[in-house]
């Protein structure tokens, strides 16, 4: 009985310890949509690097690059923060190009573990997707793909920068985005 | 009981068993992070023979050297798995601390190393034992390790601290830093233990140190985000993984030049070398599967499917 009893904050104990004590792993967010449109018009609204008027949370962007590698974009979002992107590979007859987040602006900051924290518009680390367009006659398939860390490097993160909060903003960005192509492109 | 007493057919029997054994196929163990398994892969015929479940987010892998364990690191689990190669599942859990990441086993079987992201130390465990029998500090973030092929080196790529440290086995303190590129990680050493080649994560390239004065002899500029190398053909050739460009740069060695780019899945990662050192392969973390380099001609001979975020972090080959 005595032995019981003790067993239980142990295992509460456990349970805490191991939900919290780790190394941040990799997430990776995969979202596609299938657009009655022939390839190229979809891509025609996609393809220049400059121009993210597709994607609803973005309401400015300026650019330097065209679509060159190297090529940097900052997108300011409906809410004022911006998000300071690189183009790393353009390849417009496979209709895709690959990119990654070189800086955000910090959307909150916030105490943790006897820290301030800053947590960015987006709240990842180490951000990097690629976006493709695949044809087949009438209709088209866009996939957009990313891998990235939490925002939080290190070990027992706050709720707004851990896995969680990292794969549902991303999701989130990546749905809009889809959809409102598919509403473009099928017009 | 003299031999003519057994019956012919039990001696038919254990002759089947030791050409079974001789027989037996080189295994790679690939680590799938985001799926908590581990693919074993048949290296003879290309494909998945088992998945084995291991919890923790399985990432480094390290393989005895007679192949009956395997070692795998997890880090939300605090340590590693250990797998038993003839039963293919998991018969240990080794809790070591909180960063378990980077793992290697010394080539005369005796002991396991294991690197710890956030403590900066690397754990000793003794392998008949799994206990622990010793913590060495090192620099920060500690990475990708080997030990020498005489047992009495380790290298260990301390991630930001820009270095990678040479460790007395005996004494089991550093005796050497030498400050490589941007962020190293993953590392190899070659079969003579003269040389050591790190890739970069951060500069894009890979450094060639070498390990008897311990000092960097070339910088060799790759593609985005290399992450693992691996050597093949008599060390002859160098390949690494480019994880942000989806490709595998191909090191000749002796002029210390990219030969060539091979490209492979999204995300390569882990690489080791068949021991018919010929073939690659390379865990690919975003599609979950494997890419199979032919090291002579340069071109992927095949794709296996394993599991979701393939990593393989490690020498995952067993002979």
């Amino acid at each position: 009985m005595r032995k019981l009893y003790l067993s239980i904050p142990v295992v509460a104990f456990c349970l805490i310890t191991s939900a919290f004590a780790h190394g941040p792993v990799r997430q990776k967010v995969e979202e596609e949509i299938t657009i009655n449109a022939p390839a190229q018009k979809v891509w025609d609204i996609v393809k220049n690097y400059g121009d993210v008027a597709w994607l609803p949370p973005v309401k400015s962007v300026t650019s330097q690059g065209g679509n060159e590698k190297g090529a940097t974009r900052v997108l300011t979002l409906q809410n004022g923060g911006t998000i300071t992107e690189e183009l790393k590979k353009y390849d417009d007859a496979g209709k895709s190009y690959a990119y990654k987040i070189s800086e955000m602006s910090t959307e909150k900051t916030i105490s943790h573990a006897g820290a301030e924290e800053k947590v960015p518009v987006l709240p990842v680390d180490n951000y990097a997707a690629s976006i493709e367009v695949e044809g087949s006659g009438d209709t088209s398939k866009v996939t957009w793909k990313a891998g990235f860390y939490r925002a939080y490097t290190n070990n027992n993160p706050p709720p707004e920068m851990n896995e969680e909060a990292a794969n549902t903003a991303v999701k989130g960005v990546f749905k809009a985005g889809l959809e409102n192509l598919k509403k473009l492109a099928e017009k | 009981m003299s031999l003519a007493k057994i019956p012919s057919f039990l001696l038919t029997f254990a002759g089947l068993l030791l050409a079974a054994t001789a027989a037996s196929a080189p295994l790679a163990y690939i680590s799938n992070q985001l799926g908590d398994s581990v693919s074993i892969i048949d290296a003879n015929t290309g494909k998945v023979t088992d998945t084995v479940a291991v919890s923790g987010k399985p990432a480094g892998v390290a393989v005895s050297p007679t192949g009956d364990r395997v070692y795998i690191s997890t880090p939300e689990a605090k340590g590693f798995a250990v797998i038993d190669s003839q039963q293919r599942k998991v018969i240990a859990n080794v809790e070591v601390s909180e960063g378990s990441l980077g793992i290697t086993i010394s080539p005369n079987g005796e002991t396991i190393y294991v690197a710890d992201w956030y403590n900066n130390t690397v754990t000793v465990v003794n392998s008949g034992s799994l206990k622990i029998t010793g913590k060495i500090a090192v620099g920060k973030s500690p990475s990708g390790l080997m030990v020498s092929p005489n047992n009495r080196w380790l290298y260990v790529a301390n991630r930001l601290d820009n270095s990678v440290s040479k460790i007395d086995l005996i004494k089991m303190t550093v005796v050497k830093t030498v400050t490589v590129g941007e962020h190293p990680f993953g590392l190899t050493l070659d079969s003579r233990g003269e040389r050591l080649y790190v890739a970069n994560v951060k500069s894009d390239d890979v450094t060639v140190v070498d390990t008897l004065p311990m000092k960097a002899i070339a910088t060799v500029k790759v593609n985005m985000l290399p992450y693992a190398t691996a050597l093949a053909l008599n060390d002859s050739r160098l390949f690494v993984t480019n994880q942000d460009d989806g490709s595998v740069s191909v090191i000749d060695t002796e002029s210390l030049k990219e030969i060539g780019l091979i490209p492979v899945g999204e995300k390569p990662e882990g690489i080791s070398t068949h021991p018919n050192d010929r073939q690659v392969y390379v865990a690919n973390w975003f599609d979950g599967n494997v890419s199979v380099i032919d090291a002579r001609n340069l071109k992927v001979v095949q794709t296996i499917k394993t599991g979701e975020g393939s990593r393989g972090f490690g020498q995952f080959f067993s002979k």
